[in-house]
C-alpha cells in the first residue's frame, strides 16, 4: 500500500463546500487504553462514507465521541465548520445527528410506532402527541426500510431483525443531517440488508451524510462513496470510491506485519488427549447453526470471531444459560443436556461472561463474596451446621489474591475500587476455585491493560496444564496465538480451524471476512 | 424492582470528580449519621423530659414496644436484601394474630398448636408470594400487593370484622410475661433478630441473598438458584410476621383486622433508615434495628412529651428522608470515589 495515510483532514478540492462533520486530531483514552490517537476524518452531505477495521480499532468510539456518549480527551468536533461540544444524544439530536448503535436499545413494552416516534424531538414536550395506532410520519420511515410487519404491537414480540429495522426506522423519522448506522446489517438477512443499503443510497441522495459501518467487506465496496479504515485508533487508509477495492481493506484491516505464531505449540498429539466436550452439529435460532467441535483435556482452544458471529450464543449453550434447539453435547463421554447453569456447574463447566459488570461481578460486594460465590460451601463449619467459617473464608481469599496476583489491600474490600484487569481476576478466580472441567472465557482481556492481559494468559495457561480444556473466545486475534488450536467463528458456523504454526493473525481474519 | 429499591437508597454511579476533604466528611456523615440521629433524638428527648424519658423503666418500655416492629422489619429485610419488595407483611401480622387467638377460642386448640398453626399460615403466604415472584416472574410489588388484599377478605371473612377477644392465659403471657425482668417479646426479638443476622451474614443462604440483590444477573450466571433464594426470603419474611401478629395479639389480648397496619410504613421507614447504617445503602439486620429504635424512640419521646400525632408524623418523615438522603449521597461518593 503506497499512498496509505491522509494528511489532517481530508483535502478540500477547490469549489467543493465544507464537510459537513469534520473531526480533527480526535483523541481518547479507557485507562491504558488508547481507543483513538488523534482521528482526521470529515463527513459530507450526499456522501456514504465507510469505516472499517478490526474489533477495537476505535470506530464505535469515534462514533460514541459524536453521539455525544463519550468525551474525547483532546480534538475538535466540526459541525458546519464550527467547533460544537456534543454533550449528549440530546444535543446531537438537535445538530440534526441520528446513531443507530450496535446494541438495540428499544422500550421493550412499546409498539414499534411508539419507539419509532421516540426518535421525533420535534415540538414542545407538553404539545399533545398520539400515543396509540401507527402515525403518518412513522409509516413513511417504516416504508422507506421495508417494514412489513404491524407496527402495533410492542417490539418484544418482534424478532430480532425485526427489532433492528425498527430501530433503523427510528433515525429515519425525522429530517436528519447524518446519520450514522454502526454495523446495521448486522443481524439481517441478505434481503434485507439490500433494502437497508438502498434506504442508504437514497439517504444519500438527498443529502444526508451517511456514516456506514460494517465488517461486511463486500457492502462498503458496494454502497460507500469513500473508506476510511482504522487500524489501532488511528486512520489508516481513506480512499475515493474509485479506488475501494476488497483487498485494499483487508490488507489494511489485517496488517502488513507476519506475526508468527509465538509461543503457541500443538499440543503433541492431541488425538490421543481425553476428550472432554464433543458438540455435533448444534444449533440455536439464527446466532448457532451446526456447530461441531471437539476440546480436549489439557487443551487451550480458541474460537476467533467478529462481535455478532454467534461466539457467546455458542458459549452459553455449553453453560446451560440457553439450550440448543438441535444438536447433541456429549460430556465425558457421557449426553450432556444442561438445563439450568447450576447443572452446567456441577457437571464442571465454569464460564466467565463477556459482560462483567453486568453479568459477572457484585460491584459493591467484597472481593472476597466475589470471589468465594461458587464455593461458600467450603468454609461451612459442618455438614449439619449450615455456617461459614468466616475469618477461614477471609484468609483464603486473601490468599487467592496473592496467587492470582490481585492488586487489592485487603479481600474485604468493594471490588469496584479494582481495575478491569483486577476484576477480570476476580471472576476468573471464582472458577479457578471450582478446578473445572471446561473453562469458557468470553473476551478475558476487555478492557484490561497491557499488564494485566498477560497475568491473565498465564492464569490460563496454567488451567489447560491443570487440565482443564479452555475455550478462549476473543476478538484481539493476536492473543489467540497463545492457543493450541483456534476455531474461527462467522455467522454462527466454525468456518476455519487453525493449529500450532498455522495460527496467524491474517489468517484468522481473512477466514472471518471470507 | 431492583430498580426501584435501587433508586430508594443506592443512586446510580455517575462518574464525579475526586472526593475530597468535605466528601470524605459526607461518606462518613452518611454511614455514621443514622446511628448519630438515634443518639441525638435520646440526648434530646432525655434533656426534654428528664424524669421521664431517662429512665430504666421507660428504656425497657421501648424496647417492649419496639419488639414486634423489630420483627417484622428484621423479617422485611430479607427480601428487601434480595431486591424484592414485600407488600404483604402487615396483613399477616392481622392474619396470624387472628388465626392464633381464633383457634384458641373457637377451636379450643392448646396454645402452642395455635401458635404453631399461626406461623405456618404465615409461611405458607410467604411460599405463595415467593412462587409468584420467582416463577410467575410477576412483579413483586404487585403480587405481594395482591395477596395482600386476598388476606384482608380472609380476615374478615374468619374474623367477620369482629374483634376476637381472649382471656389472659398461657398465650397471652407470650407478650405480657418477664424473664428475669426481661420482657418475652424482648427476648423473642434477640432471638430472631440475632438468627436472621447469622443466617444472612454466614450462611451460604444469606451470601446468595446478597448476591442476587446485588445482581440477580451475575448471581444466575455464577450458579446461584435465584428462584429458590427468592422464595426463601418471602418464606422468612412470612413467618416473622407471623411470630410478630402472634406477639401482638397476646400483647392486646385479641386478634383484629387492622392489628396489623401501622406495621407496612413503620417497617419500611426502619428498613431504609437502616440501609444507610455503616454499610452505605445495602439493607442489613443490625442496620434495620437501629432505624426501628429511632422509630420508636420517637414514638414513645414524643408522646412522653404530650406532641400531638400530627407532630409525630412530620418528625418521622422528616427523619426517614433526611437519613436516606444522606445515605444516598454518601453512597454516590463512594462510587465515584473508589473509581480512581
Amino acid at each position: 500500500m503506497t499512498a496509505a495515510t491522509t494528511g489532517p483532514g481530508d483535502p478540500v478540492p477547490p469549489g467543493q463546500a465544507a464537510p459537513l462533520v469534520q473531526v480533527r486530531g480526535l483523541a481518547k483514552s479507557y485507562g491504558a487504553i488508547r481507543a483513538l490517537r488523534g482521528v482526521d476524518v470529515s463527513f459530507r452531505r450526499g456522501e456514504i462514507h465507510g469505516l472499517v477495521g478490526a474489533n477495537g480499532a476505535g470506530k464505535s468510539t469515534l462514533i460514541n465521541c459524536l453521539a455525544g456518549l463519550e468525551r474525547p480527551d483532546a480534538g475538535d468536533i466540526l459541525v458546519d465548520g464550527e467547533i460544537t461540544h456534543v454533550h449528549g444524544p440530546a444535543d446531537a439530536a438537535r445538530l440534526g445527528l441520528a446513531f443507530i448503535h450496535q446494541e438495540l436499545n428499544l422500550v421493550n413494552s412499546f409498539t414499534g410506532a411508539q419507539n419509532i416516534m421516540l426518535g421525533s424531538h420535534r415540538g414542545s414536550m407538553v404539545a399533545l402527541r398520539r400515543f396509540s395506532g401507527v402515525p403518518r410520519a412513522v409509516l413513511d420511515a417504516a416504508r422507506r426500510v421495508g417494514i412489513d410487519f404491524p407496527l402495533d404491537v410492542p417490539v418484544s414480540e418482534l424478532t430480532v431483525h425485526q427489532q433492528w429495522l425498527v430501530t433503523i426506522a427510528r433515525a429515519l423519522v425525522e429530517d436528519r443531517a447524518l446519520i450514522a448506522m454502526d454495523e446495521p446489517t448486522g443481524s439481517l438477512d441478505a434481503q434485507e440488508a439490500a433494502t437497508l443499503l438502498k434506504v442508504a443510497r437514497e439517504l444519500a441522495a438527498s443529502g444526508v451524510a451517511v456514516v456506514f459501518i460494517s465488517h461486511r467487506l463486500d457492502e462498503v465496496t458496494a454502497v460507500c462513496d469513500r473508506v476510511t479504515a482504522f487500524k489501532d485508533g488511528s486512520v489508516a487508509l481513506s480512499l475515493p470510491r474509485a479506488e475501494i477495492t476488497r483487498e485494499a481493506l483487508v490488507r489494511v484491516i489485517v496488517g502488513q506485519e507476519v506475526t508468527p505464531g509465538a509461543g503457541a505449540t500443538a499440543l503433541e498429539a492431541t488425538e490421543h488427549r481425553r476428550v472432554v466436550l464433543d458438540l455435533r452439529e448444534v444449533r440455536r435460532g439464527r446466532s448457532v447453526r451446526e456447530v461441531s467441535l471437539t476440546l480436549h483435556e489439557g487443551e487451550v482452544v480458541g474460537i476467533a470471531g467478529l462481535v455478532g458471529s454467534g461466539r457467546t450464543e455458542l458459549a452459553r449453550l455449553i453453560f446451560g444459560a440457553d439450550r440448543p434447539d438441535s444438536g447433541t453435547m456429549v460430556l465425558d463421554g457421557k449426553p450432556y443436556r444442561p438445563r439450568s447453569i447450576p447443572q452446567a456447574i456441577t457437571q464442571g463447566v465454569a464460564y466467565v461472561p463477556e459482560e462483567r459488570r453486568s453479568e459477572a461481578l457484585f460491584l459493591t460486594h467484597s472481593v472476597e463474596e466475589n470471589l468465594h460465590i461458587t464455593v461458600w460451601d467450603r468454609w461451612r463449619v459442618s455438614r449439619w451446621l449450615p455456617l461459614i467459617r468466616s475469618r477461614s473464608s477471609h484468609a483464603a481469599a486473601n490468599r487467592t489474591c496473592r496467587t492470582l496476583g490481585i492488586k487489592t489491600a485487603d479481600a474485604r474490600r468493594p471490588v469496584v475500587g479494582l481495575s478491569g484487569g483486577n476484576q477480570q481476576k476476580v471472576v476468573m478466580g471464582r472458577w479457578l476455585a471450582t478446578n473445572p472441567k471446561i473453562l469458557i472465557l468470553d473476551e478475558p482481556t476487555r478492557g484490561v491493560d497491557v499488564g494485566a492481559r498477560a497475568d491473565i494468559y498465564e492464569r490460563i495457561r496454567e488451567a489447560g496444564e491443570s487440565g482443564s480444556a479452555v475455550l478462549v473466545i476473543s476478538s484481539e486475534f493476536e492473543e489467540l496465538l497463545e492457543c493450541n488450536r483456534v476455531l474461527v467463528m462467522a455467522e454462527g458456523r466454525i468456518v476455519g480451524e487453525l493449529t500450532g504454526d498455522e495460527i496467524t493473525v491474517p489468517d484468522m481474519l481473512h477466514r472471518c471476512y471470507a | 424492582m431492583e430498580g426501584i429499591i435501587q433508586q430508594a437508597t443506592k443512586p446510580s454511579a455517575e462518574p464525579g470528580a475526586e472526593p475530597g476533604k468535605a466528601q470524605r466528611t459526607l461518606v462518613l456523615a452518611g454511614r455514621y449519621g443514622t446511628p448519630a440521629v438515634l443518639v441525638l433524638l435520646l440526648i434530646g428527648f432525655t434533656a426534654a423530659s428528664p424524669q421521664a424519658f431517662m429512665t430504666g423503666q421507660n428504656l425497657l418500655n421501648i424496647l417492649n414496644q419496639s419488639a414486634t416492629l423489630a420483627i417484622v422489619a428484621g423479617g422485611l429485610t430479607l427480601p428487601l436484601v434480595a431486591g424484592k419488595f414485600d407488600l404483604s407483611f402487615a396483613s399477616v401480622v392481622s392474619l396470624s394474630g387472628i388465626l392464633a387467638v381464633g383457634f384458641l377460642e373457637r377451636s379450643s386448640l392448646p396454645w402452642f398448636a395455635a401458635i404453631l398453626l399461626a406461623l405456618a399460615a404465615a409461611a405458607i403466604i410467604g411460599l405463595v408470594n415467593g412462587l409468584l415472584v420467582a416463577h410467575l416472574r410477576i412483579n413483586p410489588i404487585v403480587a405481594t400487593l395482591g395477596t395482600s388484599t386476598m388476606l384482608l377478605g380472609i380476615n374478615y371473612a374468619y374474623s367477620n370484622g369482629t374483634p376476637i377477644t381472649l382471656e389472659p392465659g398461657p398465650f397471652t403471657d407470650i407478650a405480657r410475661a418477664s424473664v428475669l425482668g426481661i420482657p418475652v417479646p424482648v427476648i423473642l426479638t434477640a432471638v430472631v433478630l440475632g438468627g436472621l443476622w447469622v443466617a444472612l451474614n454466614f450462611t451460604l443462604l444469606g451470601h446468595h441473598m446478597q448476591a442476587v440483590g446485588a445482581n440477580q444477573v451475575a448471581a444466575r450466571m455464577a450458579g446461584v438458584r435465584v428462584a429458590r433464594i427468592t422464595m426463601a426470603a418471602f418464606v422468612i419474611c412470612g413467618l416473622c410476621a407471623g411470630l410478630a401478629g402472634v406477639v401482638l395479639s397476646a400483647r392486646i389480648g385479641s386478634g383484629q383486622v387492622t392489628a396489623g397496619d401501622g406495621y407496612l410504613l413503620n417497617a419500611f421507614a426502619a428498613a431504609f433508615l437502616g440501609a444507610s447504617v455503616l454499610r452505605d445503602g445495602d439493607f442489613h439486620i443490625l442496620g434495620t434495628l437501629v432505624g426501628v429504635l429511632i422509630v420508636t424512640v420517637t414514638f414513645n419521646g414524643l408522646s412522653l412529651l404530650g406532641a400531638q400525632s400530627y407532630v409525630q408524623f412530620l418528625f418521622q418523615g422528616g427523619i426517614l428522608v433526611a437519613a436516606t438522603a444522606l445515605s444516598s449521597t454518601s453512597r454516590r461518593l463512594l462510587l465515584a470515589s473508589a473509581r480512581r
